[in-house]
């Protein structure tokens, strides 16, 4: 992780942290209370999957990690869960990365409608390893992992070519 | 190795340290860590606040929206609240008469409580947990375990302590089961187990209750006080439909909770107070 020792990489992972904390103090307090009865877009999956799209796997790790255990410190049953399945995810959108350009939307949105199904099966299965019952997986499927997936994927258009946007214009990392 | 595999060994190696992270400081942890601590301090008066705007928003659509029913609710409630105020007053004379009653028959004091009073200051927007934040952590007495009811009835229990914050795990999350029993019967052997119903949002499921529980819609469910973590007698919902469970031994039921898990803005901390030391309010009865 050559990147994290230069001095100009800090920067990036301290906006993220502080975005991060943004969305989860608004998604929590006031947004909770207004869409309660809704199905809540999980800002975050979109923001550290577009992330480690733009900057692949290595940089999506320390990304997933870091949203991760922020998630699980104010909402997480456990520290770990949330930060497992947020790494797994920027993983895996880093490494698909490499095989889609990157200035198209519609490989970011295909990658992002994907990561939520993963993300979404991450925490049905650690539930049920940890908790012994996670309810229905079909059910969840349709009330659940389908909804949200078409969020982020309507959520992807802004958040990606924003971020794509910074990204190219040397904000984050100097090209 | 090469680079890529040497990459995947780190990832690898991260999950399982994340595995043991979630098996360690699960069901165990009570407290947070000093970190932790620091930062959810810092940030539970700034979730206080977006909270405090989420619900000046919602009401100030509901008001738009719903205007004519927040009238014809208003007239019904003027009216609901002269009848309360007429069965106050009776119910006082019967604690009097309770109190004097105990007091002839020397019998020992129940155990009492206290209700410390607590803003719901944010909630976990994944869906997958139940749980709230509320804005008094172990600097204000509040410890795991305990109670939290409003004014409607049961809602939870403490689950972790922070020094100004402490999350609840609602009654809805399928991760907690609750003793309960019937209150029109109050037989001690009908004692059932009330936990989340996950294909129903919002509903409650009563199950283990014996074949030979009398058991009718409508009828009222209360802790059994039996876990030693809720006090007994505090209300959690209503029977909507009851039948046999899937292997036919046992019967189960449907519960509509009394309290609406969607709409909580404040609650309070069921603070057990030792026989012998009563809350300000009963010292005010004769």
């Amino acid at each position: 992780m050559k990147e994290l020792d230069n001095k100009n990489t800090l920067s990036p992972y301290l906006i993220v942290f502080l975005l991060s904390l943004l969305i989860l103090v608004i998604e929590g307090s006031l947004l909770g209370v207004i869409f309660t009865r809704f199905n809540m877009p999980d800002l975050l999956l979109v923001l550290v999957t577009c992330l480690a799209f733009l900057w692949g796997e290595k940089k999506g790790i320390v990304l997933g990690l870091l949203t991760g255990l922020l998630q699980d410190l104010f909402f997480g049953p456990a520290l770990g869960f949330f930060a497992l399945a947020k790494m797994v995810v920027a993983y895996l959108a880093g490494i698909t990365a490499r095989e889609v350009y990157k200035d198209q939307l519609a490989g970011p949105m295909l990658v992002v409608f994907m990561a939520t199904f993963v993300h979404e099966f991450i925490i049905f299965f650690l539930r049920l390893i940890f908790w012994g019952s996670s309810g229905d997986l079909f059910y969840l499927m349709d009330v659940l992992f389908l909804p949200k997936a078409v969020y982020h994927l309507m959520l992807t258009i802004p958040i990606y070519s924003l971020l794509y946007h910074f990204d190219q214009k040397g904000y984050f990392f100097s090209k | 190795m090469d680079q890529s595999a040497r990459k995947f060994f780190i990832f690898l190696s991260l999950i399982i340290l994340l595995l043991s992270a979630i098996h360690f400081t699960g069901d165990y942890r009570s407290r947070y860590t000093f970190a932790e601590d620091l930062l959810l301090a810092g940030l539970s008066p700034v979730q206080g606040f977006f909270s405090q705007v989420g619900w000046r928003t919602y009401r100030f659509f509901e008001v738009i929206m719903d205007h004519n029913r927040l009238i014809e609710e208003k007239k019904m409630l003027q009216k609901e609240l002269a009848a309360r105020d007429n069965l106050h007053y009776q119910l006082v004379e019967l604690q009097k008469e309770n109190y004097r009653l105990r007091e002839m028959l020397d019998f020992k004091e129940r155990v009492s409580y206290e209700l410390l009073p607590a803003q719901v200051i944010a909630r976990d927007p994944s869906q997958w947990f139940e749980t709230i934040t509320i804005n008094k952590g172990y600097a204000d007495g509040v410890e795991k375990d305990m109670a939290i009811v409003t004014s409607e009835g049961l809602v939870g229990n403490v689950a972790k302590v922070s020094r100004h914050s402490s999350q609840v795990l609602l009654l809805t999350d399928s991760r907690r089961a609750v003793s309960a029993l019937i209150q029109r019967t109050r037989e001690p052997g009908a004692v059932g187990i009330v936990e989340g119903f996950p294909e129903e949002k919002g509903y409650l499921r009563m199950v283990n209750i014996p074949p030979e529980a009398n058991l009718q819609p409508g009828d009222t469910v209360i802790s059994a006080g039996l876990g030693g973590v809720f006090p007994k007698g505090l209300i959690i919902g209503h029977l909507l439909e009851t039948g046999p469970d899937q292997y036919g031994l046992l019967q189960q039921a449907t519960i509509r909770p009394v309290v609406d898990f969607n709409r909580l803005e404040e609650v309070f901390i069921v603070i057990e107070l030792m026989p012998g030391r009563q809350s300000d309010n009963e010292d005010e009865m004769p």
